[in-house]
């Protein structure tokens, strides 16, 4: 180890070399890395030690190419060995603190990235070099290829790197060329020459038309040059329909030896001849503002665009606040947050009202110098509140909405004079209060839905200044209510359960009619508690309120059961398709909607309907009810043949009805629900059998004719 | 002599290796020093790291609300109003205007493509004299608030992958949803509620499904999924105290299950462990600000009246809108309402009706009521389906009764708030309505312009999975400059 250190060479060299290990390992993992603020400066010695390398690296490069042959008086291995070392440490140098200088821009170009990747395989490869420098002579080609590779990487590097710190193309670009370009300067004072056609001009025209090199006689940079023209004359004509020279040359074809800009040259986007073409057409003004322009103008919205536009809201002059001061004050129902991450304008959001305090509000004075906008919607703000509220000097937008406030101090916000929006929805202002806001020096905008002005009161609010929102008034406008809900989802009731009926809306009344006759407002009963069913009925309800149209009706029939079956079973299964929810389907009380497909039917075609119904006490029975369903199109049909058998128990019984339902005789639309009732002698009975066939050949008119018909099966009820 | 002397050169290099190789050690230590978390695992994407360098620039719009009409409405019947295709009422579609484009399987075998114009009458509406149908009076009412994109388009025919490309930028699945990504960029605004929220209802037309797909977080962090509102008694599920525990027990249980992780994070330090008991506090937080919102009690009559009456019926559009509008008033980012049944194929007039009748009120009275709470500047409402339906008819046609089939070339949707150019008209279609003539816009390019909106650049907003670096909206998208503000 010793003859390292005492070497200055090698310490060099390793030093080198642990460098760009280092550097590898932060290039791997550079996403991850933040630059600690001592290392900047470091970053910042890249311009200076940049030339080492290069000057180093590039004069070594070529005196190996130079060397013709060995023992060469040219060639001095030492000087020359002590040169390339020299390249190589500053090279590794010149790396790593353009490494840490890149990590200050978050913004990443592509001239950037090749820069970057060139810088470091230089520093990687000259450590490489330097190592291998022994094996290669330098009157051999190898050496000599070596050499010439690292010579272009290192003018590569150096042009990009050139680039970046002058700009693209600063070698080509003629010297006059001056930097005073659009974007620097606020909407509200920009100038469509100044800022908006000059530098399209000087982008795209200047350089053939500058005062060192005036192609076709035409000098653009200056405007008495441009009223100037050229040789073939000047550049615009109004009266011309294509405007005169200047964009009739534009429009020509590309291939035409006269279109501008000339083939190979960056050309005018669609926008900038627009742009162009409207300003002459406007007559050239050289002095005209952009925002004197009607917001149609093309010319309004391009400014728009290029000035910063779309992206760039109010423009803030005041210091950003401590980020961590910032940070602080956020609590789970406070969010005071920056609007986007360099801007120092904050928004406030105070949510969940139990949680509020007046001190939420002062807590916040240290940032009154950033706070814009505030929303207190729904916050139980009180009048002497706003006095805290109007020292935060730099609002912009308060929202008060459903606030407690009752208008008293609202003067107070006067002192803001940055406020331009203001919100009062929902409080209890009063009209001359709202009135006194007229001499509030910023504000664009008030809102006012739901407060307690008359609509005469709202029309007096008219201000060329302000513009007040009144949103919905709902005293003006009837519309119909919503039909009230039948709650009970059974059908079938048994013993002394009543319907319910309800609404959503608090205050309405519901009117109802048994008979199936249409409820009205006056004669219908009014609903006031659960109503009981003693026999087979339509119930039909609407729902009526002051200020509304009654509504639709809604009706639902229900159906009365004086026996509960205990159990049931099924002696054959029911097709697999249609499987309902099993035995229990049928004494469920649910009836199905008319969808084959809701789930509740029990659907057989391939066998028949055969089922046996048991009760625990001997029922004394007298009628039964079979609910089924009837869709034609779906060659769901009635069952052609019903038997109900009864007796005590299972194996005793008697048949005691057999029933040939009536079928369909032509083509039916849709799906309806057929109730089969049977009705014999009244007895006790423990234990019923139902056996239904389906049809096993559909009629000669269906279209699938001949084939078997399904039955469908949802309940069966038990008088 | 030669060779001895190579051989030294070489062993020279195995020490040299050697010795290098400890340096190169040296300086991935020095480097590991520099990046102190660097070997770490886990937390790398969490949600704060994020959010710091976040949104790209000044948003327009803090949140957003997507009124999603799944299963496709109709341009023809409610916005593009094209008079010659009911002049040309049951003549052929012209080859030349199809263009080849393909068909689904639901129209490929029809030997005729009738052309069939809307039924329903047009009129112009608002300072800007915009063509909207006799079936959307209360849109036409807000049609100087709203922009109406008539140029939209999308690459894919059937629902499931148009409904999910629209919602996640791709038409395969598990892909982050709009949402999720929102989530991912601003994070929550409201640390009570979740960032990405998702509400469904259904209409009596043709239906097709929703499914959690449509609101998944992908690759994400599974913080910001979509969380499902029911209707029911626990619009968030799981959300309730068991039974017979009150808030005073659950606070207490939470306290020393606090202590307890607590102390496991104080002895190993995981993060896992910190974000676990936040997760707890915040979902103790919901069970008040949850129940707050879905109340709608204490809504006043004239909000009954702008959304319509059924907007106290829970799992209505209309009571959606409503929500829809409290959860974003409370700060959540993303609200993705789903309302079904627009998918015309047969019998299309009558299920239009019937859809209109539930959408057209509530979805008009969510901008107007944004609008006079000073909000709608600052809120994005998007509202439209996956794609379009065809201009000729499938199946059945008579004088008054036609259907349609998915049609993805060019259909209409419309957006407000949010920076959006309210009472313009954007894009056009040919004289069929068939195809894009001027200003199409992409899903992409909708999504890059959503994503703008909000002060984000959909070509940054990326997220590394399986080695490669995703955005919402891959490798496409073009802000619509036209239609910002």
């Amino acid at each position: 180890m010793r003859h390292y250190l005492s070497d200055w060479k090698a310490i060099i060299y390793n030093l080198a070399f642990f460098l760009n290990g280092l550097l590898i390992f932060l290039l791997v993992f550079e996403s991850r890395f933040d630059v600690p603020g001592w290392m900047f400066p470091l970053g910042r010695l890249h311009p200076v030690v940049l030339h080492f390398p290069l000057v180093a690296l590039l004069i070594y490069g070529c005196w190996t190419i130079i060397v013709e042959k060995q023992g060469s008086a040219r060639w001095n291995a030492d000087l020359a060995g002590i040169l390339l070392l020299l390249g190589t440490f500053t090279a590794t140098i010149a790396a790593f603190s353009g490494f840490i200088l890149s990590k200050e821009d978050s913004e990443v170009s592509s001239t950037l990235l090749w820069h970057k990747y060139l810088g470091v395989g230089i520093s990687i490869g000259s450590v490489a070099w330097y190592g291998l420098a022994r094996y290669l002579s330098p009157w051999k080609i190898p050496a000599k290829s070596v050499s010439f590779l690292f010579i272009v990487l290192l003018l590569a590097a150096g042009h990009l790197g050139g680039n970046l710190t002058h700009g693209e193309d600063f070698l080509i670009i003629p010297s006059n060329f001056s930097e005073e370009t659009a974007g620097k300067v606020s909407f509200e004072e920009a100038q469509v020459y100044e800022n908006l056609i000059r530098p399209v001009l000087q982008q795209k025209c200047y350089s053939c038309h500058n005062a060192d090199k005036s192609k076709g006689g035409l000098q653009m940079h200056t405007a008495e040059l441009l009223l100037k023209g050229g040789k073939s004359g000047m550049l615009w004509d109004t009266t011309q329909k294509d405007l005169g020279l200047l964009l009739g040359r534009v429009h020509l074809p590309l291939d035409d030896k006269k279109h501008m800009p000339p083939r190979g040259k960056v050309q005018l986007t669609a926008e900038e001849v627009v742009l162009i073409a409207e300003w002459v057409r406007a007559g050239s003004d050289f002095k005209q503002k952009v925002r004197t322009l009607s917001p149609q103008n093309p010319v309004y919205s391009y400014a728009k665009n290029t000035l910063g536009g779309h992206r760039v809201g109010d423009i803030y002059t005041f210091e950003a606040a401590d980020a961590e001061e910032v940070r602080a004050l956020n609590t789970n129902y406070r969010v005071v947050k920056p609007y986007a991450p360099e801007s120092p304008a904050l928004f406030v959001n105070f949510y969940n009202k139990t949680a509020f305090k007046s001190s939420e509000i002062s807590d916040l004075l240290p940032l009154k110098g950033q706070i814009v906008s505030m929303d207190f919607s729904k916050m139980p703000v009180k009048d002497e509140d706003l006095k805290i509220i109007s020292q935060f000097t730099e609002l912009r937008k308060l929202l008060l909405n459903f606030t407690e406030i009752q208008g008293k101090t609202l003067p107070e916000l006067k002192k803001l004079p940055n406020l331009k929006e203001l919100a009062l929805s929902g409080t209890a202002v009063q009209i001359s209060q709202i009135k006194a806001l007229e001499s509030f020096p910023s504000l664009t905008k008030v809102y006012l839905w739901s407060t307690a002005l008359t609509t005469e009161e709202q029309q007096t609010l008219v201000n060329k200044k302000i513009r007040f929102e009144t949103g919905f008034r709902s005293d003006t406008v009837i519309i119909a209510l919503n039909p009230p809900v039948i709650e009970n989802e059974q059908q079938i009731v048994m013993g002394s359960t009543g319907v319910k009926l309800n609404h959503q809306i608090p205050g309405t009344e519901i009117r109802y009619t048994l008979d199936g006759t249409w409820p009205d407002s006056s004669k219908a009963l009014i609903y006031s508690q659960p109503i009981p069913i003693t026999k087979n009925t339509t119930i039909k309800a609407r729902a009526f309120k002051a200020g509304w149209y009654g509504s639709a009706p809604v009706d639902k029939m229900f159906i009365k059961a004086t026996y509960h079956i205990d159990s049931v079973r099924l002696i054959l299964p029911p097709d697999t398709k249609y499987k309902g929810k099993g035995p229990a389907s049928l004494t469920d009380g649910i009836k199905s909607s008319t969808e084959t497909g809701s789930g509740n039917w029990l659907g057989y075609r391939d066998t028949n309907f055969e089922s046996l119904f048991f009760f625990d006490k001997p029922a004394k029975v007298g009628s039964l009810t079979i609910s089924t369903l009837c869709n034609v199109g779906g060659s769901v049909f009635p069952p052609a043949h019903v038997e109900v058998w009864g007796g005590s128990d299972e194996h005793s019984l008697q048949l005691l009805k057999t029933i040939k339902p009536l079928l369909p005789g032509k083509m039916i639309e849709g799906s309806r629900e057929l109730l089969i009732d049977a009705n014999f002698d009244p007895q006790l009975l423990s234990c019923l059998k139902i056996i239904a066939r389906p049809l096993s050949k559909l009629p000669s008119w269906h279209p699938a004719k001949g084939k078997k018909a399904w039955v469908f099966l949802d309940e069966v009820i038990v008088n | 002599m030669e060779k001895p002397i190579f051989d030294f050169g070489m062993n020279a290099n195995r020490r040299h290796f050697l010795s290098k190789l400890s340096l190169g050690l040296g300086s991935a230590a020095l480097g590991s020093l520099l990046i102190p978390d660097i070997f770490k695992s886990g937390a790398e994407n969490s949600v704060n790291d994020i959010v710091s360098g976040l949104p790209h620039f000044a948003p327009k719009a803090k949140r957003v609300i997507y009124l999603f009409q799944n299963g496709a409405p109709s341009q023809f019947e409610l916005f593009d109003h094209k008079p010659l295709l009911n002049k040309m009422f049951g003549e052929d579609l012209p080859e030349s205007v199809r263009g080849g484009q393909r068909l689904t399987g639901m129209t490929s075998n029809q030997t005729r493509f009738p052309l069939a114009g809307s039924v329903f009458n047009f009129a112009r509406h608002g300072n800007s004299g915009t063509w909207i149908s006799e079936l959307l009076p209360h849109t036409a009412r807000i049609v100087d608030d709203i922009c109406i994109i008539k140029s939209m388009k999308t690459d894919a025919i059937n629902h499931d992958p148009a409904l999910t490309f629209f919602q996640t930028g791709a038409q395969v699945g598990n892909r982050p949803s709009m949402g999720s990504w929102l989530s991912y960029g601003l994070g929550s605004e409201n640390q009570n509620l979740p960032g990405f929220c998702v509400l469904l209802s259904r209409g009596k037309g043709n239906g097709q499904g929703v499914y959690s797909k449509l609101w998944t977080n992908g690759f994400l962090d599974s913080v910001h999924q979509g969380v499902q509102f029911s209707s029911g008694e626990n619009p968030v599920l799981y959300l309730g105290d068991p039974e017979g525990m009150d808030r005073s027990e659950r606070r207490r249980m939470l306290d020393k299950l606090a202590a307890l992780n607590q102390s496991t994070f104080n002895e190993f330090g995981d993060p896992e462990v910190t974000a676990k008991i936040q997760q707890y506090e915040m979902a103790y937080r919901m069970q008040t600000a949850v129940p707050e919102i879905t109340d709608m009690s204490k809504e006043p009559e004239s909000i009954v009246k702008m959304y319509g009456p059924e907007c106290l019926v829970p799992g209505t559009y209309a009571a959606n809108c409503l929500l829809a509008r409290k959860l974003s008033e409370q700060g959540v980012r993303f609200v993705q309402l789903y309302h079904q049944g627009w998918d015309g194929h047969a019998g299309l007039p009558k299920e239009i009706s019937g859809q209109c009748k539930d959408v057209d009120q509530a979805s008009a009275a969510l901008i107007t009521d944004l609008k006079q709470r000073g909000l709608l500047d600052e809120t994005l409402v998007i509202w439209g389906g996956e794609f379009g339906r065809t201009n000729f008819c499938q199946g059945t046609f008579t004088k008054d009764n036609y259907g349609r089939d998915h049609h993805p070339r060019a259909f209409t949707i419309w957006m407000a708030g949010g920076g959006i150019k309210p009472g313009l008209v954007y894009g056009e279609t040919d004289d069929f309505g068939y195809n894009i003539v001027k200003d199409p816009v992409h899903v992409h390019d909708l999504h890059a312009t959503i994503l703008n909106q909000l002060g984000l650049d959909h070509e940054k907003l990326v997220f590394k999975h399986q080695g490669r670096r995703y955005r919402l909206t891959d490798v496409a998208g073009s802000l619509v400059k036209g239609i910002i503000a």
